[in-house]
């Protein structure tokens, strides 16, 4: 049985580092790693897939400023989905997303925020949360986040951060 | 009058809420009575859009039929950044006095 997972919006356990070559191989190795934790709901990968097809969520982040990676927010309907959580994932490669406001757009992305929200009525909206973080925080913060080695790191760095 | 906003996203949880969220209460300060809905794009079609003034997906999007509302892009409103989303607000706002929604 999965351990039990922390109450707040990252848990230690669901921060990854990981290495593919496209989404579809990202997105498993991850599904896989939330569905044992009991995050996720066995058809969340194949929802989560495809709904990225669809409708993409690349986040341009030259807007922010031209020396920050791209990044993503991939996430399916709340019904896949057991938890209330932001999923950091730190890639070790970019691999190509589109643009989520911008879907002709490509973006090589460098680092994902995987969105599970079983409750999107419920509190504060995740996303926002996330936007604030990556638009206000100091370009410090972030580089030392964009690039983190290892999930620890990662964790802490983003907890101090979604504190403010 | 309240002016009704429909606003689309792909998973109606995340996106689109936050769109929800930011046109409230930027019209409320605004001084509009601005009431939004979040929902999938899936789930948008002609006869709910019949209850709403404007669409507010998060970006161009292909429903299968011609809107007969006022559609706005609001996908920069995602940012946060008050640059960014002004120019959105701005459009919204220039619908509202056009169509004389208040």
């Amino acid at each position: 049985m999965a351990e039990a997972l922390e109450s707040d919006l990252f848990d230690s356990k669901l921060v990854f580092v990981e290495d593919g070559d496209n989404q579809d191989t990202i997105f498993k190795q991850v599904s896989d790693r939330l569905l044992a934790a009991g995050a996720v709901k066995s058809d969340f990968y194949q929802h989560l897939s495809e709904r990225e097809k669809s409708y993409p969520t690349g986040i341009d982040m030259s807007v922010v400023n031209p020396a920050y990676p791209n990044v993503a927010i991939p996430h399916t309907e709340g019904e896949f989905v057991n938890v209330r959580k932001v999923v950091p994932i730190r890639l070790e490669k970019p691999i190509e997303f589109a643009n989520m406001i911008a879907p002709d757009q490509k973006l090589q992305v460098s680092f994902l925020f995987m969105i599970l929200n079983n409750d999107p009525e419920g509190q504060a909206n995740v996303l926002a949360q996330i936007m604030d973080f990556l638009t206000t925080s100091s370009a410090e913060t972030l580089k030392s986040l964009f690039q983190a080695e290892d999930p620890a790191t990662i964790y802490k760095i983003l907890v101090a951060g979604f504190k403010k | 009058m309240t002016v009704k906003i429909l606003a689309a996203c792909g998973a109606g949880v995340n996106s689109s809420h936050q769109i929800k969220d930011a046109i409230e209460k930027e019209f409320k300060k605004r001084g509009y009575n601005v009431q939004a809905d979040a929902v999938m794009v899936k789930d948008v079609n002609e006869d709910m859009m019949k209850n709403y003034d404007i669409f507010t997906p998060i970006a161009k999007t292909d429903l299968g039929f011609t809107p007969t509302i006022p559609v706005i892009n609001a996908g920069p409103i995602l940012y946060r950044m008050p640059a960014m989303a002004k120019p959105v607000y701005d459009k919204i706002e220039g619908v509202i006095k056009k169509e004389n929604l208040k």
